[in-house]
């Protein structure tokens, strides 16, 4: 039956031991792609024609923007897993990516005002963009003050589901907001339909840095969600086996 | 070397920026850490809570 893996995979003491297979791996490939494209990005990638060496902060800045959106939207679609099958795993899933994320958007609203100031000339303006990823940030502490809010696990988890369901509706906004109002922010120049707008020697480092972002928070979910399981289950054997 | 550090001009927007996100990827590599290893002492007294209670 093709769902016996879904139930395998929800299963906790399965899960805890694949995340605990896969973590090394992630935590190494994370390591290894952040230093080559902070020695890309650097070192080796040309000044920009128009903005100098000021360009090089997209090397971090595009990276933590691109987790606040990605994070959250892999925080909707587990709390939903969580809410449609009743998923435990899902839902420890779904509660561990809040504080990363929320700690990532704040990384991406600083560096972004850090950027603005020599580039637009001020760290802030209320722009569809800017204000659309503060608003992100605030559904995260939402998230996250939800959470603690509620001592009732199980009331706690539907309770956030719903709100991270809902608020899944700014990720497209946050992604099309340069495009659909006039922005001060530039446009999307790598996650778009055709080529990139960047030579090689500035895309490649920028790759780099998404992907070693991205197995970086692939490795701190882990770590946070295998916790956060053994925090739910409660006198199973399986957990003596794994904690001798 | 110094050339490099001043980053054109940028240096006090770039080097921030880089300050930032390391310091926060640092923090959450603590924090992910920090959180397992409580749940698994709050996991170890769990099993030491039931072993005694089965045992009197």
């Amino acid at each position: 039956m093709a769902w016996t893996w879904f139930h395998k995979y929800g299963s906790p003491p399965h899960f805890y031991r694949l995340a605990g297979r896969w973590l090394p791996w992630l935590s190494w490939g994370a390591a290894l792609a952040i230093a080559a494209g902070l020695i890309g990005g650097l070192g080796l990638a040309p000044p920009d024609y128009q903005q100098g060496d000021g360009f090089r902060i997209i090397y971090v800045h595009a990276p933590a923007a691109w987790l606040s959106t990605m994070v959250y939207t892999v925080m909707a679609v587990s709390a939903a897993v969580g809410l449609i099958w009743r998923m435990g795993v899902a839902h420890a899933v779904s509660a561990s990516c809040a504080p990363i994320g929320a700690s990532f958007t704040a990384v991406a609203l600083l560096t972004g005002m850090l950027w603005g100031r020599p580039m637009w000339g001020t760290y802030w303006e209320w722009d569809p963009r800017l204000t659309s990823e503060l608003l992100l940030l605030f559904l995260y502490l939402g998230y996250l003050g939800l959470r603690n809010a509620i001592d009732d696990t199980a009331r706690a988890d539907r309770a956030c589901a719903v709100l991270a369901i809902v608020g899944v509706v700014n990720v497209p906004i946050i992604h099309y907001s340069v495009i659909w109002w006039n922005s001060l922010h530039q446009a999307p120049s790598v996650m778009k339909f055709g080529r990139a707008s960047m030579p090689a020697s500035m895309l490649v480092p920028l790759l780099l840095m998404l992907l070693g972002f991205t197995l970086c928070f692939g490795a701190l979910l882990l770590v946070r969600a295998r916790g956060e399981v053994l925090r739910r289950e409660r006198n199973a054997r399986w957990i003596a086996e794994v904690l001798a | 070397m110094s050339h490099w550090l001043q980053m054109g001009g940028y240096a006090r927007f770039l080097w921030p920026s880089y300050g930032i996100t390391f310091l926060v990827v640092a923090l959450n590599i603590w924090w992910a850490r920090r959180s397992a290893r409580e749940a698994r002492a709050l996991a170890r007294r769990r099993i030491a809570n039931a072993a005694s209670r089965s045992t009197t």
